[in-house]
């Protein structure tokens, strides 16, 4: 049972829960977003993100010299419905919220940023590359 | 998101979870048995369920020298939701069936043995 205790330890700290909730709210985030969001060292931030990439908890994509992370729960997974829970727990916390909105500060200041550009160019790309229908 | 965080972490060790899991087929459950199903030490079983108690997932009855514990999840709760969840997983884990196995010849077997009593003769 060593494996499903490991599961529930994957919300048990603090940052992972805080790097969990800021993607349920999101469809991808940027290690250099969390480092801003939540003030937290590169290395911090890339450790917690590669322990979720583990357990299955997000999926990567590597962009230029960063990395951005989404989450990949199934519909119905245990990942899914502990999830659930969190974001229900979550939702009237106040603390929670401001890094929710924080997270949008940020997001949104970053629009005239070296990452954001590579953002976009990159959806451009990917643009291009959809067959016409 | 501390409190959030140390809720997650009840269920975050082994020892807790099999704790927890076993709570959950039975009213209420001895030191003694938990000791003898999960084969670990007194001090390490009294300080899981210490740390449970805590957090408010158990209660706990003393009987002489032993101490009884019981869930004490509100139905709903997200301790019970979480509970559930967890259940949900175990239930087809060979390894949750054989700890419950254990568990009923453990009582079974005690049963016997205290021929009526209503004192827990662990040892």
């Amino acid at each position: 049972m060593r494996k499903e205790a490991r599961f529930f330890k994957s919300l048990a700290d603090e940052t992972r829960l805080k790097i969990l909730w800021l993607l349920s709210g999101t469809e991808e985030l940027c290690v250099c977003d969390v480092i801003d969001v939540l003030g937290i060292t590169q290395s911090k931030a890339s450790r917690h993100l590669r322990y979720l990439y583990h357990l299955g908890w997000v999926t990567d994509r590597r962009d230029g010299l960063w990395m951005n992370y989404r989450l990949c729960v199934p519909p119905g997974s245990p990942g899914e419905k502990l999830l659930k829970l969190l974001k229900e727990m979550l939702a009237s916390q106040p603390e929670a919220q401001a890094l929710r909105k924080q997270l949008a500060r940020c997001l949104e200041t970053k629009q005239h940023t070296e990452c954001a550009r590579r953002r976009k160019s990159s959806q451009k790309m990917s643009l291009q590359e959809l067959p016409e229908t | 998101m501390k409190a959030e965080t140390e809720f997650f972490k009840s269920l975050s060790d082994e020892t807790r979870l099999k704790m927890l899991w076993l709570l959950m087929a039975k009213e209420e459950i001895c030191v003694c048995d938990i000791m003898a199903v999960l084969d670990i030490t007194q001090s390490k079983a009294s300080r899981h369920l210490r740390y449970l108690y805590r957090l408010g997932w158990v209660t706990d009855r003393r009987e002489a020298v032993w101490v009884n514990y019981r869930l004490s999840v509100a139905p709903g709760s997200p301790e019970d939701r979480q509970l559930k969840l967890m259940a949900d997983i175990l239930s087809s884990r060979p390894e949750a069936q054989a700890l419950k196995a254990r568990l009923e010849q453990r009582l079974a077997a005690k049963g016997q043995s205290r021929e009526g009593a209503a004192v827990c003769r662990c040892f």
